[in-house]
């Protein structure tokens, strides 16, 4: 056993399409591309951690050989959303040559659903542009936000959320190889948990086996644990009316967990669905509506403390009505 | 009586002793500027004086640069804002070797002058030069947190300046006066130290005037001379106006004649309403009020409409004060902003997040945000649990995280964290050596399944156990 460890989403990652186990029609399609040598611009649409990066990724592989990345651009859109920076690396990507022998290079974009209309459109510019030495493959979660015109230069592809059985004999693999002591039922549980998302499926298996036996208590516990206790207990002092306390917790999160306004909105908004948080159901809805009036400021650029407190002192005072 | 040399100029400090208060500033500075003067090239290539004006900024780094021998090059930000001016100026003095002296130092004032339209590049041409300069290069600043100087901020030694206190103020008026062989009741220099609100340069302008234009130094003559000045507002009072007032113009006057900037205003405001409004229906009002004005900033900073940027005065004046309606006022004290002090906490905690979020990303396919949110949480889990940390150090070896990113993501358990690493690597220094994660991965990985395959090893139970079986 090798002393270094890694993330078990990295190391248990497929490598080629025969790797992948499921999105059997998908994998069929994408290897006929391979064996011609030829492919369109492709679309790969479906919910998070179903395997589009992956089959891009595999893909490629196969297509170039172990050391694919090198004809390949990976750009994620969520980290790199102005459209200048994508321009100005796929402009230099597609100038080089491609090298002998390999019929085109891939520029993958992740997560392009959360591009701008504008810059899509600029996309669609450079999609024309390129198409010569060039395939891009888009990956979204919502294909219903990619503008017509680039849906209709692009191969469909839809990813399916993984059954059951995919992901639990997924972790099953897993877990026996890491030699992790598990119970069955645990193993449904997290499937359960993680909603057919293998990414967090894997996370959660890795974090709970680092607990000691992977239980049905473990994988509860470490759910629980992936979400600072911080948030919730904020969330129950602004209720309670203490606005100076809930404010305390609200920068403790940003200081010792690094989060931003919106990582923390984020994080109240799951929270105040929960059975645990004991409110009225209406104020729920209620708090769901300013909660997102102030994403919005947040998303516009205001600052992100005051934006916080603002939430803090109205949830402290729809806490006194309450009482 | 010397009319010629203005006071501030004859009586600027020579020696950094004479320099008021300020011993955190001098501490760092001297230790700054020590490296530079043996030669070796600090990590941070620059450093960004901040704090009110007339406190000291610029006479402390001139008394430095005289105790270590350096040639000092001063340059107004304000003069040279745009790029080309900075390429041509800063930049060409920052590959200079000095003339005279040991050494040549780059002092560039009011650097969050710099107006991100007007001046285009500009912070960008700046950031450049700070990351290649072979002088030591000093900003100084009155604001250090505006939004422009981010960047800028992020790659300086950041150097505070506090505010002088009035018996420091006192005590220097009362070395001039001295000097000039002057008479002063000591009631008048405080007045004038109370009037300068910490600004040794201001009070030592009034003492000047007043002298120069009466000829002695009495209370009644100070009073005269302040009377029928249009008074710019300190913070403190600019936030009694605002609570109090009881009319909507005289929280905007408050506003508007404020010497600190709205943003300064804002995030004063931010921290005392609590200490002031107690009832929840004001204090919500109050803050929507500040909620609305920052976003109202935003928004006139993204389309550059600078017209819009009145309509912030009035919710952060009269905006405040009519949030008040049924609660009293309470007779706690104002405070010094929290968020000021953590900001720059918060900034290596983000940065620190940031990197790992970015190295992360790039090695299971994903996005930075992705890795915030459903990766690092479950590695804080596994870093933080204290009843097994041979897990924790040997991701961390894999990843090759260094001591700061394992102190972010294990909190109170990183000495467990550190001292298993520290045994691993004694017991096995040879692979740990090996390890190269990102362009091994590959090979690692199969190698890795197979060997795991073969001997079915837990990942958990004792140190000693893991060490033998590996």
């Amino acid at each position: 056993m090798s002393i270094a460890e890694l993330l078990w989403v990295e190391k248990y990652r497929p490598r080629t399409l025969d790797d992948i186990v499921n999105q059997k029609e998908v994998v069929e399609r994408l290897k006929v591309f391979v064996r011609e040598r030829s492919m369109p611009h492709l679309l790969f649409a479906g919910p998070p951690g179903t395997g589009k990066t992956t089959a891009a990724h595999a893909l490629a592989h196969d297509l170039y050989g172990e050391n694919y990345r090198q004809y390949m651009l990976e750009l994620n859109a969520s980290d790199e959303r102005g459209i200048n920076v994508i321009r100005e690396k796929v402009k230099e990507f597609a100038r080089s040559r491609a090298p002998e022998g390999v019929p085109f290079k891939v520029i993958l974009l992740d997560e392009s659903d959360n591009m701008t209309g504008d810059a899509q459109q600029a996309l669609r510019r450079l999609m024309e542009l390129y198409t010569a030495s060039t395939r891009f493959i888009l990956v979204a979660n919502y294909p219903s936000k990619i503008i017509d015109p680039i849906q209709s230069r692009c191969a469909f592809f839809r990813f399916t959320p993984l059954s059951r059985d995919d992901v639990v004999g997924r972790l099953r693999y897993i877990a026996e190889r890491e030699g992790v002591d598990y119970d069955d039922e645990a193993l449904d549980t997290i499937y359960e948990i993680s909603e057919g998302d293998m990414r967090r499926a894997i996370n959660v298996l890795q974090a709970a086996s680092a607990m000691g036996k992977v239980t049905i208590e473990t994988v509860y516990k470490v759910v629980g644990m992936a979400r600072p206790r911080e948030v919730r207990e904020m969330l129950k002092q602004a209720l309670s009316g203490d606005f100076t306390g809930a404010r305390n917790l609200m920068r403790k999160l940003m200081l010792e967990y690094g989060l931003s306004g919106e990582d923390i909105v984020r994080q109240v908004h799951r929270e105040i669905f929960s059975q645990e948080v004991n409110i009225p159901e209406e104020l729920r809805v209620m708090i769901a509506d300013y909660l997102g009036e102030i994403h919005f400021r947040l998303i516009e650029g205001s600052d992100d403390d005051i934006q916080l407190s603002a939430l803090l002192a109205w949830l402290a005072l729809m806490g006194k009505r309450l009482k | 009586m010397d009319k010629k040399i203005p006071w501030i100029v004859k009586y600027r400090p020579r020696r950094v002793e004479e320099v008021v208060d300020q011993d955190d500033a001098k501490r760092l500075l001297r230790e700054w500027l020590g490296q530079w003067a043996r030669g070796r090239v600090p990590e941070r290539r620059a450093a960004l004086l901040y704090g009110p004006p007339g406190v000291g900024k610029t006479s402390l780094v001139e008394a430095l640069a005289r105790e270590f021998d350096f040639e000092v090059l001063e340059l107004n930000a304000s003069d040279y804002r745009r790029k080309t001016d900075i390429e041509r100026t800063v930049g060409v003095a920052a590959g200079k070797r000095p003339l005279f002296k040991k050494g040549l130092l780059i002092l560039m004032d009011e650097v969050d002058g710099i107006d991100p339209r007007v001046d285009e590049g500009g912070v960008e041409a700046l950031l450049e030069v700070v990351k290649s300069t072979s002088n030591p290069l000093v900003f100084t600043a009155n604001d250090p947190w505006r939004e422009q100087i981010r960047p800028l901020r992020e790659l300086c030694l950041m150097v505070e300046f506090k505010e002088l206190s009035e018996g420091a103020i006192v005590s220097l008026l009362q070395r001039i006066c001295e000097g000039e062989r002057l008479q002063c009741d000591k009631e008048a220099l405080k007045l004038i130290a109370e009037r300068s609100m910490g600004d040794a340069r201001a009070a030592v302008n009034d003492l000047q005037a007043v002298a120069e234009g009466y000829g002695r130094v009495t209370v009644d003559v100070v009073r005269a001379l302040i009377r029928g000045r249009d008074k710019s507002l300190n913070i403190w009072r600019t936030l009694n106006s605002i609570v109090y007032a009881k009319q909507a113009w005289m929280a905007k006057k408050a506003v508007t004649q404020s010497e600190v900037d709205y943003e300064t205003l804002i995030t004063w405001l931010s921290d005392n309403i609590p200490k002031k409004y107690t009832e929840p229906e004001d204090l919500y009002r109050a803050y929507e009020a500040l909620s609305r004005a920052t976003l109202q900033i935003a928004r006139s900073k993204t389309s550059g409409e600078w017209s819009l940027l009145p309509y912030v005065f009035d919710l952060i004046g009269p905006g405040i004060t009519f949030a008040r309606t049924s609660g009293s006022i309470s007779k706690e004290k104002y405070g010094f902003p929290e968020k000021v002090r953590l900001a720059i906490q918060l900034k290596t905690t983000r940065e620190i997040r940031e990197k790992l979020a970015e190295q992360l990303a790039r090695n299971t396919l994903t996005s930075k945000s992705t890795v915030k949110n459903e990766i690092i949480p479950y590695l804080t889990i596994i870093f933080r649990n204290t009843s097994n940390p041979i897990i924790a150090a040997r991701i961390a070896i894999g990843y090759r995280l260094d001591k700061e990113t394992i102190k972010f993501l294990a909190g109170p358990n990183t000495e467990n964290v550190l001292k298993t690493i520290e045994k691993i690597r004694k017991a096995k220094p040879e692979e740990v050596k090996e390890e190269k994660p990102e362009t091994k991965k590959q090979s690692k990985t199969t190698k890795e399944e197979r060997t795991a395959k073969n001997n079915k090893a837990k990942s958990t139970g004792s140190l000693d156990e893991f060490l033998k079986r590996s």
